[in-house]
């Protein structure tokens, strides 16, 4: 069975399948149907596929290889290892109770809107299983379009501009990032004399410092912008604030996965003598970003806005963990992925709940409503604590690993990055403190729970504590992966030998096919390639 | 086979020739159907019979008319780029009234025009080069101001005639220095006697360049060559509009290749510099440009000056897989031009300023079928994945960093990431709500302009998926260019 390709192709057959049901009213009954069938079977199918994951293979796993232009490289190439089999189910996960939400309380026109989640959703689970660079970028445009258009047209104030930004900051990224993938390719067939964009075919290649620098930064920049790290994340404050509460969870939750998923994917195994080489000035910038973002979302009169610095925070952890070339430290970074995910995913949609009394998102709007909203209060007390990492919180045990990984090879960025932990206690609780204890303010029985919310909430947290209890399921199925990936840019960052437990990947491999018309110079680079290279790409 | 006659190389110019007279004297048919429709079924007929011709002739080069004319793998390709074009242009113009209120002028005009074209593609010579230029221009001035009726046409087709002279003979100007250069208006032996020279060698080459890349640039609409464009296509009636910036353009870059690709491959150290700057330029005007129309057809005539430059990179090229990539994307640019044009033309039946942007306000909802096309089309025509649009761009900029011109890949890149911001506000306005000031104004569609305009949007998926045998006819039709 091609499982990689069903799960990344049944949102599309949910979200074509929009163009046969009648619009709404008439219709919305059969959009949800099909919605909820297809989201939901994509979670099926990922259990199914987690089920079958081998555990103690580092490679990628379930490949389905389909040429589509062989002739010039582009393949439809997916498969998961372990990094990207949380991210899958994140995302089908996510997206399943996305699909719910919106059921549940239907926008205007909801059949366009559960498309475009459904969309959006096949763009983001093929980034994360595409292993051709290629397909990788198709995913990485592909899903910018239906989140600029659930932004743009279920939007509130401001949706324009935010919308602008948000495409333009991403396209200048992506479009560098084109443009590094072809030089990837050609600069690496000058190398090994093989044409070829499979990214697991790509790693090992010996690109010479220069170019391994300047592709990677061409890479980087993408990734650091949809990541985002500070200071590129100037469309990240709009754009939280003007989509709807529901997209901008799932952006949170997902899509500023897919920066932190490139750097651990491609950045580092491909790229290793450049990826070593901007380590320090990303992990300074990482934590520059939890500083930031930590203050910043301190100061936030609006929910949404301390959320959304709040992620700037979070997200820099992430990036502080990958750049740290270290086992257990990228551990933490694929956990925090996931934990990050569902914990900004469940106070997204608190804050969306306790829109409904503070309709401006104003946190002096409303207080005291413990009182009136029990439920409400509880469980907002638990997604706060998970949020600021308290001890025992899944969080916690993400960042755990983070630090302990950074600070064996860096003590100061690690020693920064622990005031982050600390400011995440003073803004999260403030949020909680001033929205349900003192005096009362604001509607109470407006936010208390119902069953659509609890259908949200109860899995979310039930996540939560499950991986606050047993992170080892996660953890040891990402260890082999972890370790492949990170070795070479461990091996460029001289790391001693104990530290590096994956094999470096050696290049050209048997199998990979030159380009027609290509088989003289191919035969000659190969003949002539001692691994040094005379590349061309890089400037 | 140099020096016979060889007819049967040149059987599809011939039919497309043929069939130019027959339509002129259709039109002079009594009988008011057979007076509006005939010209058009009997130019259709003709296309269909010329396509067949031309992939029976479809393998090594065979010449025509003492090395003249060849048909070789590139031509033939191109033909069928032209044919098509014209095809979908016929049908689009089903009851125009430019089209079936004038006697068969412009079903004959327009299949002289893709005669012309044919010629471009096909030559074995400089004369023939310049002939074909010629032909296509001359009935393309014609047609531009066919709606005699509207000022604008007029002075469009007045503003093409004078630019177009003005094109033509700096590019006559160049061939001549060409032949002064190396004393035959041959291409084979242009070839050879440039075999290995570079332009210090020879000055008088590089005046010839320029001159030629000058006068090519104002039928590509490249920058600096580029000011008629706006304005012609703006004037012209839409379909000949959308026939001038696929199928015209399309021949122009023939010419590009077969001179420069073709013909001066060695020198192409030293003259893709040029080549390059006018890629930057088109790239550079035609976006920011773009940016800031409110008129569709202008909007798409700034887009086409933008998509001259990315064509260029493939020029600026120099190689094979340069050639490949121009001709993949001449294919697939087609498509999505025409799509874009089919909306417009539809819309401008049913309003009256139907050409302007907000005459596609809710467009979407109003006909979910042709929003789907203009937004496959507008994506598309911004390079995005996995349309064909994208695959067509990629090509362009892999061949661009594979001969050493990484920059003009970044160009390029960037030049697409500005396009994104006015072909999606195209998009937006396509599904925004309909303002509720003015009643929905919708007309039943022609039969045949909705085949056409549902066939572009399925041709730009279908080239996308498809586009592993369509690169391997571009690629081998690329290789035909240098082939001996």
């Amino acid at each position: 069975m091609p499982w990689v390709s069903i799960i990344v192709l049944l949102p599309l057959l949910g979200a074509l399948s929009m163009l046969a049901v009648p619009a709404a009213p008439a219709g919305l009954r059969q959009a949800r149907i099909h919605a909820i069938a297809t989201a939901g079977g994509t979670v099926v199918f990922t259990a199914i596929l987690i089920g079958l994951f081998d555990q103690s293979a580092p490679n990628l796993q379930y490949i389905d290889h389909v040429g589509w232009a062989e002739q010039v490289g582009l393949a439809w190439d997916v498969g998961v290892d372990g990094i990207s089999l949380w991210l899958l189910a994140l995302t089908a996960g996510t997206f399943l109770l996305a699909v719910l939400g919106a059921c549940w309380r239907p926008p205007e026109r909801p059949r366009a809107f559960l498309a475009l989640l459904l969309l959006a959703e096949v763009g983001l689970i093929g980034l994360f299983a595409a292993g051709n660079l290629v397909l990788f970028y198709v995913f990485w445009e592909a899903m910018l379009v239906p989140f600029y258009f659930l932004i743009g047209m279920w939007g509130g104030a401001g949706r324009a501009r935010a919308n602008i930004t948000f495409v333009i900051y991403t396209m200048v990224g992506s479009l560098l990032m084109l443009v590094a993938i072809l030089a990837t390719a050609f600069v690496a067939r000058d190398i090994t004399g093989q044409f070829t964009f499979q990214i697991r075919d790509l790693a090992g290649v010996a690109f010479t410092d220069t170019q391994s620098t300047w592709l990677f930064l061409g890479f980087a920049l993408a990734f650091v912008i949809k990541l985002p790290l500070w200071p590129f994340h100037g469309w990240l404050p709009g754009v939280y604030r003007a989509a709807p509460i529901l997209v901008t969870g799932l952006l949170a939750a997902v899509m500023s996965k897919a920066g932190a998923y490139g750097l651990l994917r491609i950045g580092l195994p491909v790229f290793p003598e450049g990826a070593d080489r901007f380590a320090i000035p990303i992990g300074v910038l990482a934590v520059a970003g939890i500083v930031y973002g930590s203050l910043v979302a301190w100061r936030q009169p609006t929910m949404r806005g301390l959320v959304a610095y709040s992620s700037v925070a979070h997200l820099g952890f992430i990036a502080l963990g990958i750049v740290a070339f270290d086992v257990q430290a990228s551990q933490g970074a694929v956990l925090q992925m996931v934990n990050h995910g569902i914990v900004v995913l469940a106070t997204f949609a608190i804050v969306g709940m306790l829109n409904r009394s503070a309709t401006d998102d104003r946190i002096d709007e409303i207080g005291g409503l413990a009182d009136g909203a029990p439920r409400m209060a509880g469980v907002f007390l638990l997604v706060t604590m998970a949020a600021l990492a308290i001890p025992g919180a899944n969080t916690f045990v993400g960042e755990f690993f983070i630090l302990t990984g950074v600070f064996r090879h860096n003590v100061w960025l690690a020693v920064l990055a622990c005031i982050g932990i600390a400011y995440a206690a003073v803004y999260m609780l403030r949020l909680y403190q001033r929205t349900m204890n003192g005096p009362p303010r604001g509607d109470a029985r407006a936010v208390e729970l119902r069953a659509g919310d609890l259908m949200l909430l109860v899995p979310l947290v039930a996540a939560m504590l499950f991986i606050a209890l047993w992170p080892k399921a996660l953890v040891d199925a990402t260890t082999p992966a972890i370790e492949q990936n990170i070795a070479p840019a461990q091996v460029a960052a001289d790391r001693p030998a104990d530290q590096i437990a994956g094999d470096i990947p050696a290049n050209p491999p048997a199998d990979a096919k030159p380009l027609p018309g290509d088989d003289d110079e191919a035969e000659a680079a190969a003949g002539a390639g001692t691994g040094t290279g005379t590349g061309t790409g890089a400037p | 086979m140099s020096g016979s006659l060889n007819v049967a190389a040149a059987t599809p110019i011939i039919i497309v020739a043929g069939t130019a007279t027959l339509a002129f004297g259709v039109g002079l048919l009594p009988g008011r159907g057979v007076r509006r429709h005939g010209p058009a079924l009997t130019s259709m007929a003709g296309i269909i019979a010329a396509v067949v011709m031309s992939a029976v002739l479809w393998g090594d080069r065979q010449e025509a008319f003492g090395g003249g004319f060849r048909a070789d793998r590139f031509s033939l390709l191109m033909n069928m780029i032209f044919l098509g074009s014209a095809f979908l242009t016929l049908m689009l113009a089903w009851r125009e009234p430019a089209a079936v209120d004038r006697r068969g002028e412009y079903a004959g005009l327009l299949m002289i025009s893709v005669s012309g074209m044919m010629l471009v593609a096909g030559a074995g010579d400089l004369i023939s080069i310049f002939l074909g230029i010629e032909v296509l221009s001359v009935a393309l001035y014609v047609l531009c101001a066919l709606e005699i009726w509207r000022e604008r046409s007029l002075e469009s087709g007045l503003k093409y005639l004078i630019t177009g002279a003005v094109g033509a003979s700096i590019l006559l100007y160049g061939l001549t220095m060409l032949f002064g250069a190396t004393g035959t208006t041959s291409l084979d032996a242009i070839g050879t006697a440039l075999q290995g020279t570079s332009f210090t060698d020879e000055p008088l080459v590089i005046a010839a360049m320029a001159l030629i890349a000058g006068g090519l640039a104002f039928k590509a609409s490249a920058v600096p060559f580029h000011m008629w464009t706006p304005d012609v296509y703006e004037g012209a009636p839409t379909t000949v509009t959308g026939f001038m910036s696929t199928a015209v353009k399309a021949a122009a870059f023939a010419a590009f290749l077969r001179l420069f690709t073709g013909v001066m491959g060695d020198l192409q150290p030293d003259w893709s510099v040029a080549i390059a700057v006018l890629a930057t330029a088109s790239i550079v005007v035609g976006n920011v440009a773009a940016l800031v129309q409110t008129n569709m057809k202008r909007l798409l005539a700034y887009s086409s000056i933008a998509q001259a430059g990315y064509l260029l990179i493939g020029v600026a090229a120099g190689s094979i897989d340069g050639a490949e990539a121009i001709a993949y994307y001449l294919i697939v640019y087609g498509l999505m031009t025409m799509a874009a044009f089919a909306v417009v033309i539809i819309r401008e039946r049913e309003v009256e300023d139907g050409d302007s942007i907000g005459a596609l306000a809710g467009y979407g909802r109003a006909r979910p079928v042709y929003g789907v096309v203009l937004t496959l089309s507008m994506l598309s025509l911004a390079g995005f994945p996995p349309l064909s649009g994208f695959i067509g761009k990629f090509l362009l900029f892999g061949s661009a960093v594979e001969n050493d011109l990484t920059w003009l890949a970044v160009v390029g890149a960037v030049g697409s990431m500005v396009s994104l911001a006015y072909y999606l506000r195209v998009v937006t306005v396509a599904w925004m709500p309909q303002p509720d000031s003015e009643p929905r104004k919708l007309l039943t569609v022609p039969g045949p302009v909705a085949i056409a305009t549902v066939t572009c949007g399925v041709g730009i998926v279908a080239t996308a998926l498809f586009a592993s045998p369509l690169i391997d006819a571009c690629r081998g039709a690329a290789q035909s260019l240098l082939a001996p």
